[in-house]
């Protein structure tokens, strides 16, 4: 319990303290809305001392964070500059993109690798190359030229997929990629378990192979393969950032490059903190789940 | 694999003077040609040589890959083996940061820093080796760690030797093959990350021909001269398995007990 409190404590803490760096790195800049108005030439200083204490400019970063914030969590969380409409309801449809994209690709890199490995340890020689091979393309091959070529092939050349907007072509790729990062230390963690000797005596003693899985690997490989899925998870999200630029997905990376490139400051700090909040609550239940599964140190 | 490498950096270096054609020469009378006798690679969208820019790109791509690696080695190297000699305060707080940026992925790292830095090479560069150097940080600690609680610094330290001297002669030694390691890992996926990034417009200056910049011009065009898009393409995936190969080797031979 105490353990289960201090994960949660210090993700809390990590998530404030990156709101609070990206907050000072795209939330300040707003500032200068005064400095435009006053390159129009049409402030004095006075003036401009006058507006800038009326939008609470003059404020110490700290405080005006702490107003952001406060506006934030009440759902408030800035109008875009370059729309002019509300940044919320446009990032709740981005993120509702990257987390579809993000959730078929990870399901299927999830159910292929621990399939790969359950055949493995079951002895087919399939899985085992497979495993291989699998854990290769994902080293040597990014996603993003899988991406690129899986994009001339079907799209322009076979003229197959719709090119922009298909879920499919992205979800396999990056669902295979995590697969490939998965499978290979998985298999390896449960070749490792499944030699030790209290597999090796309970084998002697004549139980099933389901039964020795069940109750003699599994509780051992378990937190291994939660650590491995979280990091992956985490990782995810650069994925689906290259994904929806090369297919013309309207996601959360979609949002904040055109934000980024638009200088469209409170959409790009908006969705930076929502994407660093994601992998900070991966991360803080992927130890939660590993604090229950492992309940030593 | 390893050839490949080779070969690769061979390209590298005398590529330049390979190049039939200079990389930011257009021919507008020559627009999106197909791959032929006189541009072996083809022209792109403003009748650049493709295979000129390929070999011109090289350089560029690689160097960018390999600096900011080494920037992430020294930075994070250089922050976890200081932080750790600091005392428990600093340590705490210090890698309190450090494990909380370890945690975001590095292309969201690197998209933060160019988005506040702007775009351009040194840019590029920095971010790479900021988004990297908390791995590098993380190994330092637990290389010196491990190292000092090892019996042969205790029988050195017994013999008069000062924090320094350990430090220097026996930690730094000692905690090299790791941060080797994760450097040999890091690269390839500097040569990715710094692909997507100029793919994503946030890196390299639209003349500077790195790769990604190059598949980001191109995509937008991708119907009319696919030839453009999948040669830079073709060639980062290249460099990516063989950086990764070299890495492997070298791994296995700067670390031989987790090979």
């Amino acid at each position: 319990m105490r353990r289960a409190l201090g994960i949660l404590a210090t993700g809390a803490a990590q998530g404030l303290a990156i709101t609070f760096g990206l907050f000072l790195l795209f939330g300040a800049i707003p500032g200068d809305v005064v400095d435009v108005l006053a390159s129009a030439g049409d402030l004095d200083d006075a003036q401009q001392m006058a507006l800038r204490a009326e939008l609470g400019l003059d404020q110490p970063a700290w405080r005006r964070f702490l107003a952001w914030l406060a506006a934030a969590l009440g759902g408030d969380l800035g109008t875009s500059q370059r729309f002019a409409q509300p940044v919320g309801p446009m990032l709740w449809e981005a993120a509702g993109v990257t987390l579809q994209l993000g959730a078929l690709s990870g399901a299927l890199g999830i159910v292929l690798a621990f399939g790969l490995c359950l055949a493995q340890a079951a002895g087919s020689r399939a899985a085992r190359l497979a495993v291989e091979a699998i854990n290769l393309w994902s080293i040597a091959l990014p996603t993003f030229c899988i991406g690129v070529a899986a994009l001339l092939l079907f799209s322009v050349w076979l003229g197959w997929l719709p090119a922009i907007g298909g879920l499919l072509a992205p979800v396999v790729i990056l669902g295979l990629d995590n697969a490939g990062q998965l499978a290979k230390p998985l298999s390896e963690e449960v070749a490792e378990v499944a030699a030790r000797p209290h597999v090796m005596a309970a084998r002697a003693r004549g139980l099933t192979p389901l039964w020795l899985a069940r109750w003699h690997i599994l509780p051992l490989a378990a937190p291994v393969a939660v650590s491995l899925t979280g990091v992956m998870l985490a990782g995810l999200l650069g994925g689906t950032l290259t994904m929806e630029l090369l297919f013309g997905l309207p996601g959360m990376g979609a949002l904040v490059l055109n934000g980024i490139q638009g200088r469209d400051q409170p959409v790009v700090l908006a969705g930076l903190v929502a994407a660093a909040l994601a992998i900070v609550l991966v991360n803080a239940l992927t130890a939660l789940v590993q604090s229950v599964l492992d309940p030593r140190q | 694999m390893r050839l490949l490498a080779l070969a690769l950096l061979g390209l590298v270096l005398i590529g330049p003077w390979l190049a039939p054609f200079d990389p930011l020469d257009q021919d507008l009378l020559a627009l999106n040609h197909p791959p032929g006798a006189a541009h072996w690679l083809g022209t792109d969208h403003l009748g650049r040589d493709v295979l000129s820019r390929l070999l011109a790109g090289a350089g560029t791509t690689l160097a960018v890959a390999a600096l900011g690696t080494t920037l992430a080695l020294l930075v994070g190297g250089l922050a976890g083996i200081v932080l750790s000699g600091l005392g428990r305060g600093a340590e705490w707080l210090g890698f309190a940061i450090i494990d909380t940026l370890r945690g975001l992925p590095p292309l969201l790292l690197g998209l933060v820093a160019l988005a506040a830095m702007g775009p351009g090479l040194s840019p590029l560069v920095l971010a790479l080796g900021l988004s990297f150097a908390p791995l590098f940080a993380h190994v330092a600690r637990t290389a010196r760690r491990r190292e000092e609680a090892a019996d042969y610094i205790a029988a050195a330290v017994v013999s008069g030797a000062g924090p320094w001297r350990v430090l220097v002669r026996h930690t730094l030694p000692n905690a090299a093959g790791p941060m080797v390691t994760l450097a040999a890992i890091t690269l390839p996926r500097c040569v990715v990350t710094e692909s997507v990034l100029s793919f994503l417009g946030l890196g390299a200056a639209p003349d500077a021909p790195t790769w990604g910049r190059m598949a980001a011009d191109a995509a937008r065009l991708a119907e009319a001269a696919p030839h453009a898009l999948l040669v830079p393409v073709a060639a980062i995936a290249l460099a990516t398995a063989a950086c990764a190969a070299l890495g492997d080797a070298v791994r296995r031979r700067v670390d031989p007990r987790r090979a």
